[in-house]
């Protein structure tokens, strides 16, 4: 009875002794993703969004004179435990030359700070909105192509005021997203001269906001804003807000810009609804990404996913400039797309490599923004307020 | 170039399995030689980590404390705050039986889950605490790695004798026999409630040390780390399948699940690249499945219990 047991131990075990070894001439890039975690919905566009940028290089020649970038997924679950056991493998086993990711802002910090900075890994956050993430001590090694919550909530924030929209409530999701969008938000918009009659935070995946609705509505504003995931609690907050007519307009951030709820709700139901989100100004950069990822069978308005594109990308285009050297990649980053040089847009890989070989500066403009990373490894946000026509979404005024 | 990065991801799991098998000799003190049915190790795991958070780091307008003090002197406090917290918990709580003293306990770690989440003056809220130091650090990774290594290893092997001479002094043999027979513990004299809140509070404590533990190594604490899943259930587990009322059986459990655990994405790397995706979630099914095997085949654990009787028997 006792050796089969250890007869079972002992195989389980094996099994996972087995490491794989890959061959050596390509270039690996580690993608880290909140696979398995709250965010699950979100990540595998996120991710396929990244492989996407990664196979364009390869079709067009590769990287260093032919090499094919690689890729090795990671769950980092969207928690530090397996954010930081998930790099670990990436960088110290799969030696990858750098990380797209994590996802979410609480691994990325512990990321940062336990792997990539020691490591000397140049980490590329598509979505780790935190204000914490600037000033990170991290050796240069952290950059992120999204802005920090700090600015769209700010953006937001002015639009609003400027639209003539003084009074509302503030309804977030509390975690780093919600509280961090929603603190940013209330600083402007009061000093901004606007007044915030509700201001309350909730949990993710309850079956009734009702409570939370009807003690937001007391202070008598007629505009909620909402920052949540349209396609998590956020939804059941838009649908019982106007269900029971607690509000008549509706704000959301860029977690709310999602097709769930225009399926579940009904586009006829939403015209008072307005959602903030990174707008990918009008570019040729956007407009061949938003066509080469939807032939890949990816839907270009999923969120994070220009993002994750320009952080493989831009990740590409460092590799090329630091000639492989893992060690200098992190500062090579922030040389591709600072605002000097000759621009490059999305998928223009062939031309790039050939202005990098003549020896000239390049300036990599994003599908979602132009990027132009500053000292900490932030980008200026591009944002815009979108309402919804027929079953989608569009761009109505750009924010700033 | 291979072998120092598998050396240095080795040393990584081992921290981590340090610090879980940390976790897991707190709950071994309370399951398995208490029977108290603790489900709340997250929330005294988050007092703990934060604690030691805020009496170590930099002074910063986001959250309170930033003493700036030494290392040790928060991972004492977190010890300290950790078995404060549990003590008007105990009290009020331990007076219910198993399944409803799992459901309290849940219930708490929820409160201080919640609570760490929405009061930002105190814990930085959701966006947490960051520049925490981690002691013996230096610019060279894998030797940072190997010096946290074995402060780990070092405070790990000192709670381990700690527990040890516990449960082998009186005091032990007495949690034992409260756990097996309350009634004829309770005719012999003993003052239940006082020693089943001792042993609650203890167990905190030495959880509360393993969440401080976690923060140095992350350098930083968000309340993503403190995910019941993660924090609680995992633990139980690690022990559960290494053997509860076994310390060694403890950090057996939690050497073999966090290597399925973290090793078990190598070999579903290996499936075609259309299930990359959803084969990470193989492990959580391997880790479900074994923790069933164990509990229909072996509910005591691959090391179970050193059998009472017989030892007194042989005396």
């Amino acid at each position: 009875m006792k050796l089969t047991h250890l007869v079972v131990a002992a195989s389980l075990f094996g099994s996972t002794a087995l490491v794989a070894n890959s061959a050596a001439a390509d270039v690996k890039v580690g993608l880290l993703g909140g696979i398995s975690g709250p965010i699950a919905a979100m990540a595998p566009p996120m991710i396929d969004a990244a492989k996407l940028a990664f196979a364009q290089v390869n079709e067009q020649g590769g990287v260093l004179g032919g090499q094919k970038i690689v890729t090795v997924v990671g769950d980092s679950a969207c928690n530090p435990q397996n954010g930081v056991d998930a790099a670990s493998k990436l960088v110290n086993v799969e030696q990858v030359t750098a990380l797209v990711g994590p996802h979410c802002s609480g691994p990325v910090i512990a990321v940062a700070n336990s792997v990539a900075a020691p490591a000397g890994v140049a980490l590329i956050t598509p979505s780790g909105t935190s204000p914490e993430i600037t000033g990170l001590d991290d050796k240069g090694t952290v950059y992120r192509t999204v802005p920090s919550d700090d600015y769209q909530g700010r953006a937001l924030a002015r639009t609003l005021v400027a639209q003539g929209t003084k009074n509302v409530a503030v309804a977030y999701l509390n975690n780093d997203y919600g509280s961090g969008l929603a603190g940013a938000f209330k600083a402007e918009f009061e000093t901004q001269g606007g007044k915030i009659s509700g201001y309350a935070a909730h949990e993710e995946g309850k079956a009734s906001y009702r409570t939370n609705l009807a003690e937001l509505s007391r202070g008598g504003a007629d505009t909620l804003v909402i920052f949540d995931y349209g396609d998590g609690s956020g939804l059941t907050i838009l649908r019982q807000a106007l269900e029971n007519g607690f509000f008549t307009n509706f704000v959301g951030g860029d977690g709310m810009k999602s097709d769930a709820p225009i399926k579940e709700l009904g586009a006829e139901n939403l015209t008072t609804f307005v959602a903030s989100s990174p707008m990918g100004e009008a570019s040729s950069s956007l407009d061949s990404f938003n066509k080469a990822f939807t032939a890949a069978g990816g839907s270009a308005d999923a969120i994070f996913v220009a993002n994750s594109y320009d952080a493989a990308f831009v990740l590409a285009l460092a590799i090329e400039k630091a000639g492989g050297d893992k060690a200098k990649v992190p500062a090579a980053i922030s040389a591709v797309s600072d605002g000097k040089g000759e621009a490059v847009a999305a998928g223009e890989w062939k031309k790039a490599v050939e202005l990098i070989k003549a020896g000239k500066e390049i300036d990599y403009k994003g599908a979602a923004g132009d990027l132009n990373f500053d000292a900490n490894g932030d980008v200026p946000g591009a944002y815009g307020l979108f309402s919804i026509d027929g079953e989608s979404f569009k761009l109505q005024t750009p924010m700033n | 170039m291979e072998i120092p990065g598998i050396l240095i991801y080795a040393m990584s799991m081992a921290i981590f399995m340090g610090i879980y098998a940390i976790l897991a000799l707190g709950l071994n003190i309370q399951w398995g030689f208490t029977g108290l049915f603790n489900a709340g190790i997250a929330g005294f795991f988050a007092v703990g980590a934060y604690t030691s958070a805020l009496v170590t780091s930099a002074l910063s307008a986001n959250h309170l404390g930033g003493l700036d003090l030494p290392v040790p002197v928060g991972w004492a406090a977190a010890m300290l705050v950790a078995g404060l917290v549990a003590w008007p918990i105990g009290k009020i709580c331990l007076r219910f039986r198993s399944d409803y003293l799992a459901i309290a306990t849940i219930g708490v770690a929820e409160i201080i889950r919640l609570v760490i989440k929405s009061e930002g003056w105190l814990t930085g809220g959701a966006r947490g605490v960051t520049k925490i130091p981690r002691p013996l650090a230096s610019d060279n990774y894998a030797l940072s790695e190997l010096s946290y290594l074995a402060l780990v290893v070092i405070v790990l092997f000192c709670i381990y004798l700690l527990v040890e001479k516990q449960l082998k002094a009186p005091w032990g043999r007495m949690m034992r026999g409260i756990r097996d027979n309350e009634l004829a513990a309770n005719a012999m004299g003993k003052n239940i409630e006082r020693r089943r809140l001792e042993a609650f509070i203890f167990g905190a404590a030495i959880m509360g040390l393993g969440g401080a533990m976690l923060a140095h190594y992350y350098r930083s604490i968000t309340p993503e780390a403190i995910d019941p899943m993660i924090a609680t259930f995992l633990v139980w587990i690690m022990l559960i399948l290494g053997g509860s009322g076994n310390n060694r059986g403890a950090i057996l459990g939690v050497v073999v699940v966090w290597t399925i655990w973290s090793m078990s994405e190598f070999v579903t790397d290996q499936l075609p690249e259309e299930y990359a995706i959803k084969a990470k979630y193989m492990r959580v099914f391997i880790i479900g499945l074994m923790l069933q095997l164990v509990l229909r085949f072996r509910p005591e654990g691959i090391l179970p219990e050193a059998d009472q009787k017989s030892a007194q028997r042989r005396k």
